[in-house]
């Protein structure tokens, strides 16, 4: 495909290179002046500290894992978000709870560890979209860092809690309903 | 003035001479170092930006201005190297080869009109009227500045530096030619070439009306002098790295890049002296000391802002283009910038 270049034929005001200049300088200066009485607040740059962005809607920022309304996690070691996972950053370990007296066994699953390493984590959300259950979200905190490796593990305690200052929620340290002892391994 | 002078137990003009030393130290030297802050606000605020604005001290952090003193303290306190197959005298001396003319040049400039008090005239520039220099002295330490620049290229034995170092000398020198021939034109009008005179005639029209071409010529020069855009090609990042400043560091690129400030500075002060009416203010035929003082700070002030606001605005020459300006327009527009101010003045003289 032929490109035909439009050949602009200058003025002679426009050839004496001076004109046009002047005329570059005009326009720097019309930006300088609106900088100038623009208030900070209404400038491009953000000053971040002071100032924070306004995040879009579903912004994958810091997870965490939902709880029912009396308190008890709503994830069941499925493993599906540790499958998903292309930076391999999540462990689950799994227990067993449940209403012994009832029912007599072992009939819900829970995690006893889910942590998640801030470190290797790309936040793609496919953890997000794996989840069966809805119990991990990706929501809006972005200001995730810390002095050492050990404290970007976060725990289960850690990710529950992410956003209940947030939510106004309080923070739980303890699953509503125990676990089921382990029965002894036997050798 | 004698009443100070006394305080100081010096004789009045010994006390002015340590006065005007200061001054003429000091002026050049803070402007220079508020100019590397005008020119970091500013081309931030002509590019939307807000540039910086973060050094404090508590919690003042009064405009960014302190950034010019966080600057001037981590360059004192960086490492000191001398690469190891540089030529280590040259090395040293190159940043105050380039740094001692560009102080020099402001010693002529009057910075205020001259008073008369209790029967002693005090002239307010470095040296007084009638030393025989004149302007002179500014044009000659402008040619003696392109000595730092190459002494620092080859010193560098850097490639990049020499071939930056290469092209500045190139560039400087030969519009150095353009440069005089203007101001040639302004110590015809003139009838002499010492600042005071020249000011002095400018007396109700400035050069800059009388020839407007010769204006244009000098401060295109002046550009090309001061190693700024569109003619700065001692640097260019994609292809000679920082030119002749590639392997300084520490206090010597400080001091390196202080000079160019400085020189800028001067640049201003050459320009104003020559073409803007120096310390003159329009419609005021003796404006004295302080107002005049206050008008030429104005004056070089706004020049200097003019430098860095065509900086921010005009994208740089090519190489070859900047020579064949030099050389194919620049110096026969100084040229008939020469020869109509002489018909000029030969028709003025017949009529």
């Amino acid at each position: 495909m032929a490109v035909i270049v439009k050949q602009v034929e200058l003025s002679w005001l426009d050839r004496t290179y001076l004109w046009p200049i002047l005329k570059g300088m005009a326009i720097t200066f019309r930006h300088f002046l609106k900088q100038l009485f623009t208030p900070t607040s209404k400038r491009f740059t953000i000053q971040y500290p002071e100032m924070k962005k306004e995040l879009p809607q579903g912004y994958r920022g810091l997870h965490e894992l939902k709880r029912h309304e009396d308190g008890s996690i709503k994830c069941v070691a499925c493993f599906m978000c540790a499958e998903a996972c292309p930076a391999r950053c999540i462990t689950i370990q799994a227990e067993e709870f449940g209403d012994l007296e009832t029912t007599q066994g072992f009939q819900e699953k829970r995690p006893l560890v889910f942590q998640i390493d801030m470190l290797r984590c790309i936040f793609c959300g496919y953890c997000e979209e794996a989840c069966p259950k809805d119990a991990i979200w990706l929501r809006s905190d972005y200001e995730i860092s810390a002095y050492d490796r050990a404290s970007m593990l976060f725990g289960k305690w850690d990710l529950m809690n992410t956003y209940a200052a947030v939510d106004g929620k309080a923070r739980i340290t303890e699953d509503p309903t125990p676990a089921v002892p382990h029965p002894p391994v036997e050798s | 003035m004698e009443t100070f002078a006394r305080l100081a137990h010096l004789p009045p003009h010994l006390f002015w001479m340590i006065v005007k030393v200061l001054v003429a130290f000091g002026l050049p030297m803070t402007l220079a170092s508020l100019l590397t802050w005008v020119e970091r606000r500013g081309s931030a605020m002509i590019q939307d930006r807000i540039g910086p604005n973060r050094a404090a001290i508590g919690p003042f952090r009064v405009l960014g201005l302190l950034h010019v003193a966080a600057d001037g303290l981590k360059s004192f306190l960086k490492e000191d190297l001398v690469p190891p197959h540089a030529n280590k005298a040259l090395f040293w001396l190159a940043p105050i080869l380039a740094f001692v003319p560009a102080m020099l040049g402001f010693a002529i400039i009057p910075f205020g009109q001259s008073f008369t008090q209790g029967g002693v005239t005090y002239h307010l520039s470095l040296l007084d009227p009638g030393n025989g220099m004149g302007m002179l002295l500014p044009l000659a330490l402008g040619a003696v500045a392109v000595y730092g620049v190459l002494t620092a290229a080859w010193s560098s034995n850097n490639k990049w530096s020499i071939l930056g170092g290469m092209r500045i000398s190139a560039q400087m020198v030969s519009y150095e030619i353009a440069m005089s021939l203007a101001v040639l034109a302004v110590f015809m009008r003139a009838g002499g070439y010492d600042p005071h005179e020249i000011i002095a005639n400018q007396f109700g029209a400035w050069n800059l009306c009388a020839q407007p071409l010769g204006f244009l010529v000098f401060v295109a020069c002046m550009f090309a002098e001061t190693n700024r855009l569109p003619f700065d090609f001692a640097e260019g990042e994609s292809e000679i790295v920082a030119g002749y400043l590639t392997e300084f560091g520490s206090m010597k690129f400080a001091l390196m890049y202080l000079s160019e400030y400085v020189h800028l500075i001067t640049a201003s002060a050459l320009i104003t002296t020559l073409y803007l009416g120096g310390w003159r203010v329009p419609m005021v035929p003796d404006p004295g000391p302080w107002l005049s003082i206050a008008a030429f700070l104005t004056k070089v002030v706004f020049v200097a802002w003019v430098f860095v606001w065509v900086r921010w605005t005009l994208p740089r020459f090519r190489y070859d283009q900047l020579m064949k300006a030099g050389w194919k327009l620049m110096l026969p527009l100084a040229l008939l910038n020469l020869l109509l101010s002489a018909g000029w003045m030969l028709v003025h003289r017949a009529a």
